[in-house]
This record gives C-alpha cells, sequence and structure tokens, in this order.
C-alpha cells in the first residue's frame, strides 16, 4: 500500500481531462465528456497506477444517462471518472480492450440502460433472459412494462 | 479433435442457484468459457428505486442468502455517510460481529463445498457440522440462520445481551481448535493437495488485469481488502492481518480462506470483549439530501460496492450493485483455459460462485453432430477417475 493520492496531484496529472474534486477522503470524482473517458482510463492507468477497474456504474439522470467508471491502485484512492451521454443516442468506445474486467459490466449497462459501447467484442446480453423484447431498458426512468407484453417465463396459452 | 460446445447448466441439485456455461472445448482440454447469467435477475435495482429506505433495507438483504448482511451493512453505511449520520460505537461493534460471523459461515460452507466437489466428504461433513456452532450463535443473536435482520438506517435493531456474548464466546475455542485442523490438513492431506495443488492458476499479473477480487485475489499475492484498505465499522480499531498467498491456484485460495477463518474468530472476539456500552441506533432523518456515495464493503467472496444516489426525497434516485462474483467472472474465464474439463466443478467452485452449475450435460460433437448427454453424477465419476489416475502417478 502506498500513501493516498492527493486532489493537486490528481489535478495537475488529469489536466485536460476533466474536472476534479475530492467528494471525501479517498475518493476523487473527474468530471469528463464521453469523447474524453478512454483518454482519461489511460491517462490515470499510466500515471496515477490505478490498475484496478471496481465498476462501472451507470444512472439514469433524466435528459442523459451517466457512466461512471471507478478506477482503484496502490494507493488505494478510488477514481472515479464520470461522463454524460445524450440519451437519444447514448454511444461510447469500449474500454474492454485496455481494461478486461469492463467487458462484462459494459454487457450489464449495454441490456439495463441500451448504452452502446463501440467496438465490444461482444456485446451480447447477459444479465436478461432471452425472452425479454429487444430494446426494452428496465432501468430507464421512464421504462414501464407493457401490459401485453411478453418479458419471459411461461406464456399463457389460451383456447 | 473437433471442438465441442459443452453447455453446462443452468439447473442441478448440489450447488445452489442457476447460472450457465458453455464451455468450448477441444478433446478435454478447455479452450473458451461462455456465460449466461440471467436466471436469478429479479430487478432488485429497480425495485430499490420505488421503496422508501426503510423499505429497501430488507430488500437489499434478500440479494443474497449467504452474505445478507453485507448487503444490508453497504446500503445502510452508504445512506448514512449521505444523511451525515454518526452511529453509535455499540451499534458498529454489533455490525462487525455478525459481519465477521457471516464470514466465518460463509467460508466454512465454501470449504464444505470444495470437498465435495473432489468427492471428500468427511470434511464437507466436518466443517458442516463446525459451520452449525456459527449459525447457532447468529440465530441466537438475531433469532435467524440467514437474513439476520440486524441493520436498520441508523443502527442495529437487536441488542446483545450479556448472556448472549457470553454463549459466544464460549464457542470460539472449540472453533479455534477446529480452524487449526483444517489448516494442518489442507497443507498435509493427500486428497486435498492432489486435487487443489497447480489447478486454476491466476499469476499476480493475471489477477490485476482481470479484476478478480476477495479471497481469489488474495490468493496469488494482490492485498486488496477492503477492511483495510477503506475502513469502515470498527476494523481500524480491532487487530487483525490481510491474509494472502502466493501458489495462486485453489490451494493457495483454501489457505487464504481458512486463514481467513481465524481472523474473524479474532476480530469476533476482540469486539465481544470490548463491546462498548450505549445506544444502538440513532433516530434517522425521513429524507437524504442529493449526493452520491460508493459504499465500498468486504464481503466473503470480495469486494462489493453499492453506488448510491440520492435525490433528497425519501427514497434512492439509483443504487447499482456490483457484486463479487460478477467480478470474478472475468477471471475465471480465464484460468479455465487450457485446464481439463473435470476440473471445472473444483474451479468454479473456488471462487465461492453466488451462483451455480450443472443439472447436465449435453455434449455435441461437432464432427459427427452427435448428441448425448452427460449427468452431473459423470462428471463428477470422471473427476474421480482421473484422482485415481493421479494417486497412481
Amino acid at each position: 500500500m502506498t500513501s493516498p493520492l492527493t486532489l493537486d496531484f490528481v489535478m495537475e496529472t488529469m489536466k485536460g481531462s476533466g474536472t476534479a474534486e475530492q467528494v471525501r477522503s479517498n475518493r476523487i470524482r473527474i468530471t469528463t465528456t464521453p469523447k474524453r473517458v478512454r483518454d482519461a482510463i489511460t491517462t490515470s492507468r499510466e500515471l496515477l497506477a490505478c490498475e484496478r477497474l471496481i465498476t462501472i456504474s451507470a444512472a439514469d439522470n433524466g435528459r442523459t444517462l451517466e457512466l461512471i467508471y471507478h478506477l482503484t491502485g496502490p494507493h488505494r484512492t478510488v477514481i472515479s471518472i464520470a461522463a454524460e451521454l445524450p440519451r437519444d443516442a447514448p454511444e461510447i468506445p469500449t474500454v474492454s480492450d485496455i481494461l478486461p474486467p469492463a467487458g462484462i459490466y459494459e454487457r450489464q449497462i449495454h441490456d439495463l440502460f441500451g448504452i452502446v459501447f463501440a467496438g465490444h467484442p461482444d456485446l451480447k446480453r447477459i444479465i436478461l433472459g432471452e425472452d425479454w423484447p429487444e430494446h426494452e431498458y428496465p432501468l430507464r426512468k421512464d421504462w414501464k412494462p407493457g401490459p401485453d407484453t411478453f418479458y419471459g417465463g411461461i406464456r399463457e396459452e389460451r383456447i | 479433435m473437433p471442438e465441442v460446445i459443452v453447455p453446462i447448466g443452468p439447473q442441478h441439485p448440489a450447488l445452489k442457484e442457476p447460472v450457465n456455461f458453455r464451455v468450448i472445448a477441444d478433446g478435454e482440454k478447455i479452450v473458451r468459457l461462455e456465460l449466461d447469467i440471467s436466471y436469478t435477475h429479479r430487478g432488485i435495482e429497480k425495485a430499490a428505486e420505488q421503496r422508501t429506505f426503510i423499505r429497501a433495507l430488507p430488500l437489499l438483504e434478500r440479494v443474497c442468502g449467504i452474505c445478507s448482511h453485507s448487503h444490508s451493512t453497504a446500503f445502510a453505511k452508504g445512506v448514512e455517510e449521505l444523511m451525515q449520520l454518526t452511529i453509535p460505537p455499540r451499534a458498529q461493534y454489533i455490525r462487525t460481529i455478525i459481519g465477521e460471523l457471516e464470514r466465518m459461515h460463509s467460508h466454512l460452507l465454501w470449504l464444505g463445498v470444495a470437498a465435495h466437489e473432489i468427492g471428500f466428504n468427511t470434511l464437507f461433513m466436518w466443517t458442516w457440522r463446525d459451520r452449525e456452532a456459527v449459525q447457532d450463535t447468529l440465530e441466537e443473536m438475531s433469532g435467524n440462520r440467514v437474513h439476520y435482520g440486524m441493520n436498520e438506517v441508523g443502527g442495529v435493531r437487536r441488542d446483545l445481551t450479556p448472556s448472549q456474548v457470553n454463549a459466544a464466546l464460549q464457542r470460539l475455542p472449540n472453533l479455534e481448535e477446529r480452524i487449526t485442523k483444517y489448516v494442518d490438513m489442507v497443507q498435509n492431506q493427500e486428497t486435498m493437495l492432489l486435487r487443489f495443488r497447480g489447478i486454476g492458476k491466476l499469476t499476480k499479473e493475471e489477477v490485476l488485469k482481470y479484476g478478480a477480487v476477495g479471497p481469489t485475489a488474495r490468493a496469488s499475492g494482490v492485498d486488496y481488502d477492503i477492511r483495510m484498505d477503506d475502513p469502515y465499522l470498527v476494523y481500524a480499531d480491532v487487530p487483525w492481518n490481510v491474509v494472502t498467498d502466493t501458489s495462486g491456484d485453489v490451494y493457495g485460495r483454501t489457505r487464504v480462506r481458512i486463514g481467513e477463518l481465524a481472523e474473524s474468530l479474532k476480530i469476533v472476539r476482540s469486539c465481544l470483549e470490548h463491546l462498548p456500552e450505549g445506544p444502538i441506533r440513532v433516530n434517522p432523518p425521513k429524507t437524504a439530501p442529493k449526493g452520491e456515495i460508493l459504499s465500498r464493503y468486504e464481503a466473503p467472496r470480495g469486494e462489493l460496492v453499492h453506488f448510491i444516489r440520492t435525490n433528497g426525497t425519501d427514497r434512492v434516485e439509483r443504487v447499482d450493485i456490483r457484486t463479487p462474483t460478477l467480478a470474478n467472472w472475468t477471471s475465471v474465464a480465464a484460468c479455465l483455459v487450457n485446464q481439463n474439463l473435470a476440473d471445472i466443478p473444483v474451479i468454479v467452485a473456488a471462487i465461492d460462485p453466488c451462483l451455480s452449475c450443472t443439472s447436465r450435460i449435453t455434449i455435441v460433437d461437432k464432427g459427427d453432430g452427435n448428441t448425448g448427454i452427460v449427468t452431473w453424477d459423470e462428471l463428477r465419476r470422471r473427476s474421480r477417475l482421473r484422482d485415481r489416475r493421479q494417486e497412481g502417478a
């Protein structure tokens, strides 16, 4: 374990990637744009020794969908890189090639929020069942189950 | 020999919870693993958004039957931090005691399952008997063997009486003796050495690359443990050590879990002996201000993360749960490559998946198009045959 990262050091290193703020001890949040996410992650891997991806969180902000990549390293400080995507065309380049664990999280987010990770080698369904209809993303705030839509389980056969 | 696809799962009677693997094999060697974990998706994250904090907590406790306390603690401590509540020390100690007892019962359960997977059922019976002492303690304290229902936002719901504390302390020496026995067994018992050593190996670099967590990572010398990295509850105040190993195989993961059993017992004893007096909860406000937090918790299987976002109302805007098993799948897929088909049960069991395995196996031979079914028993029989071959060698 090495000593925790300071906000000044992170701000200096991540200059050009976005704005950094210390949200609490041990946590630094960097707000950036979808286009700069890959660069921000590469920089934090190379210069901040962030060797581990904890998870990718996704949330629906109404007009936008937000992705937050949480990374950590031997300094044990969590660097959260956040980017907002337009709701009507949510697409972002994949990071599964630079961080293999991202692959499974991206598939999950694609299932539940409909965010497309461009360049993902195998963006197949993983969390929702095979009967789940296409283009229905249950964790979006405006999603409501259709009364006549079949979502899985046993089909009711009526005579 | 052409590559064949071996679908395993989703149901099988020995392990709990369904998961489907498509193992692409070349002869007996595994080439690739694809998985489908959709079978138990219950929409809990969505359901939690519709409920107040008071009602969401018991729901989140039911994400998992084994590490239920992990989920409720991760959620409660996240929401409490957003509400800027200070939790009384006695409540923190009680949460820690339940959390560590939960780790002990989970690791003992795992040791039994791993023993069962290699056909060593005597050890399975022993560990599950010893686990009953832990379960009895949990039942005395909380009224339940699983889903303890101890947590609420603001503290814990039940206090510990002096007689409960004494009863728990009295069970510890015997458990300690048993754990010492298991430490000795894993290093010297022939069957365990044969089936665990060199199986499912992950180097330190691979663990970091594939993002494995918990005992799976620590067995390869990666000393990430949230209790030490980002201390919560009372872990900063009680004496304990992070257990690591350097061998990186199933043997190492077994040694780490047994080592953690001993450490958990030390924490439980220390907390029971130094349980502070005082209230066990504070009254939380009804609503939480707008904010977001990444609440981390070291569950028995590794780092558990609840990403919580609140919006000034009495319910969460979003709760995003990343369970340790999800983080470990990538490494399982990696370490199965080039292993023997017969080692699937023990390698998969070695991450202690909070999901499960097989009821039957359909083997499709791509070469001649034949389809056949292999039962779980058949797979186990092959696994035993392999044992005998190794013993003979």
